[in-house]
């Protein structure tokens, strides 16, 4: 009786896949992410067509230019979009055209304000540094060249209101107190459409679906957008349909933004990280694959068939 | 009545109003509509209130009856709490305390203009003009230099000083003076803390607990993903193998790598989001549209009862 106990029939090879601890799989993801940002690749890449439509659109305005930034996103989805709105930012700043941003998401403006001590009021390209050959940007000074005009709760319902009536929504104000009247680049500024273009980043709803739908259509106006990877497929049908001119999904659009504008940042080291990971997702599904085929009842035999170019029965 | 037909007859009026508006160019139509949804944001604001009531009402019972999992419920009040009143500007009331102030004084070294910085806190970072001014060759620099006030020497005339924290939540001195050869001037930088939405404790919790606990939870989907990916992504027959087909050349072109194994990966990939994608997504759109008209409609009419407590 123990000797029957003891003596267990060897495991095939499919049962012992079957018991893969998927641990491992948790682990060869942690190594992927980090050991490219330790190590960086500097893999190539070049930018997509949606993310060239969007450095045209924003590289044919000309100085003097007011665009309204709005910035819907929480820290989550920092890792994608920090990158796009420096980037776009460096860009913006560097043409001298001004900035007026908003938004609709609760959890954005303390991210909005740490970004604009950052990226929007000093300098953050120099000629020469760290091997930038672009045009230097230069200071923006709050409620000259951009104001922050903050966060209203409401969302689609803000949404439409910025399309008629943007001072109403904003009572009148920046969010530090300043009346609209007295910033000078905000005369004439009454609605979303008096703005030369609208620049879009958002992490999910309200964002770009919402004002593509709200106000885009109603009122024609010129808008691009930068979103998640999750996003993009449902925002691709309105880039082809021309109501968003350029758009951008997900960290490596970013990074090619980034391209675009001389300055790699933020989003060309963290697309090392997406080349190691994509591949640890791949070869999680070829693996799942193998051990799926393998243990499925006559499945090495289906295998084989198929391989060898046989009939199945 | 009042309590079930009254609400809808008021949401009726509403909804028509605002559907109207989009079809009919009626300068008046536009205006009603206009506030109409400025009534949203002030309902949306309000909501807000009763969201906190209701959550003591849901949670406190649970608390006091020792249900299960409730010391997460003391943590979520606690914190409510802790977050109610850290957001208010507690530094405002009885008027906000000036951030400093700066004076000048006889003294100095003779021919020269001299600033002198005295923070209230020693690691208080310092722009003079901007940054024109640079100290120790940076345009930054510290308030404090071993120890000791920073003392930087000036051209005489006209000049801006900015002392601030590099954490946010501090009042920032920023004040422009002007200081004549053989006199000093006397940054006095109180700093104060702020409390509030943009105050010291607010934005804390903000960047330390809110922060990394919601980027940790997005950040979890990369390992999820990989897990579903090894569990569920099976080419079980020819329309999911079409599937996972898809899904790997997406993947691979979607990163720098897809060009490193073939060039035209990336032009592959942009032709599936761009086609057959597109397609699907329009279909799923146009399907999702024609159901909220169809909902929005028996909303408008009536027939659409449960958000009144209706069947």
């Amino acid at each position: 009786m123990a000797l029957e106990k003891s003596v267990k029939p060897p495991r095939s090879l499919g049962e012992r896949l079957q018991g893969f601890d998927r641990r491992w799989i948790f682990l060869a993801m942690g190594l992927a992410i980090v050991i490219p940002l330790l190590a960086p690749l500097n893999l190539p890449f070049k930018p997509s067509p949606m993310v060239k439509a969007l450095y045209d659109t924003i590289d044919s305005l000309k100085e003097g230019d007011v665009a309204y930034l709005s910035v819907d996103l929480d820290p989550a989805s920092t890792p994608e979009l920090e990158p796009f709105f420096r980037a776009v930012v460096l860009h913006l700043k560097r043409k001298n055209v001004k900035i007026a941003i908003g938004s609709t998401w609760y959890a954005a403006p303390p991210l909005i304000e740490r970004w604009i001590r950052d990226a929007v009021e000093p300098q953050q390209a120099f000629a020469g540094q760290d091997g930038y050959e672009g045009k230097p940007d230069r200071p923006y000074e709050k409620n000259v060249d951009y104001t922050w005009l903050g966060f209203r709760e409401g969302k689609e319902a803000v949404i439409n209101r910025l399309g008629s009536d943007l001072r109403g929504n904003y009572s009148g104000r920046a969010a530090d107190g300043t009346p609209l009247d007295r910033i000078p680049f905000m005369k004439g500024k009454n609605r979303l459409g008096d703005f030369d273009l609208v620049i879009l980043v958002s992490a999910g709803s309200p964002g770009a679906k919402e004002f593509v739908q709200q106000v885009q259509t109603r009122y024609n106006i010129p808008m691009v957008a930068s979103v998640t990877s999750v996003m993009t497929t449902d925002l691709t049908p309105y880039y082809q349909a021309k109501q968003l001119l350029g758009l951008a999904g997900g960290m490596l659009a970013s990074a090619e933004y980034e391209q675009l504008v001389g300055k790699p940042g933020l989003g060309a080291k963290a697309a090392d990280v997406l080349s190691v990971g994509h591949l640890v997702v791949i070869l999680a599904i070829l693996f799942g694959n193998i051990i799926f085929f393998t243990t499925r009842p006559g499945g090495a035999r289906w295998l084989r068939r198929r391989f060898r170019g046989g009939r199945r029965r | 009545m009042v309590k079930k037909q009254l609400p809808l007859l008021l949401g009726s009026i509403a909804g028509i109003l605002v559907v109207a508006d989009l079809f009919v160019p009626q300068g008046w139509l536009a205006a009603t509509s206009d506030r109409l949804f400025e009534w949203g944001q002030i309902l949306a604001a309000a909501a807000l209130v009763l969201g906190g009531i209701n959550l003591m009402q849901v949670n406190y019972p649970k608390i006091r009856r020792r249900e299960e999992d409730w010391p997460y419920k003391v943590v979520l009040l606690v914190s409510a709490a802790a977050m109610f009143l850290v957001g208010i500007p507690w530094h405002e009331i009885g008027g906000a305390r000036s951030p400093g102030e700066v004076v000048v004084e006889r003294g100095g070294a003779a021919g020269q203009a001299m600033l002198r910085i005295e923070a209230a806190r020693p690691d208080a970072v310092v722009k003079i003009d901007g940054g024109a001014v640079p100290i120790d060759g940076k345009m930054i620099g510290r308030a404090s230099r071993d120890g000791h006030p920073l003392e930087i020497a000036l051209a005489p005339g006209k000049h801006k000083v900015q002392v601030a924290m590099t954490a946010s939540g501090y009042g920032v001195l920023d004040a422009e003076f002007d200081v004549a050869a053989g006199q000093v001037a006397v940054a006095h930088a109180a700093l104060p803390m702020d409390w509030g939405k943009e105050g010291r404790v607010r934005t804390w919790a903000y960047d330390h607990v809110f922060s990394p606990c919601n980027a940790t939870m997005f950040a979890l989907l990369a390992f999820f993903i990989a897990s579903a990916a090894f569990r569920a992504f099976r080419a079980r027959n020819t329309e999911a193998a079409l599937l996972l087909g898809a899904a790997i050349i997406v993947l691979l072109g979607r990163a720098p790598i897809g060009t490193l194994i073939n060039r035209n990966l990336p032009d592959i990939t942009n032709w599936i989001i761009d086609w057959p994608n597109n397609a699907g997504r329009r279909a799923i759109i146009m399907g999702a549209a024609l159901g909220a008209i169809v909902t929005g409609l028996r909303v408008l009419l009536g027939m659409e009862r449960q958000h009144v407590g209706g069947e």
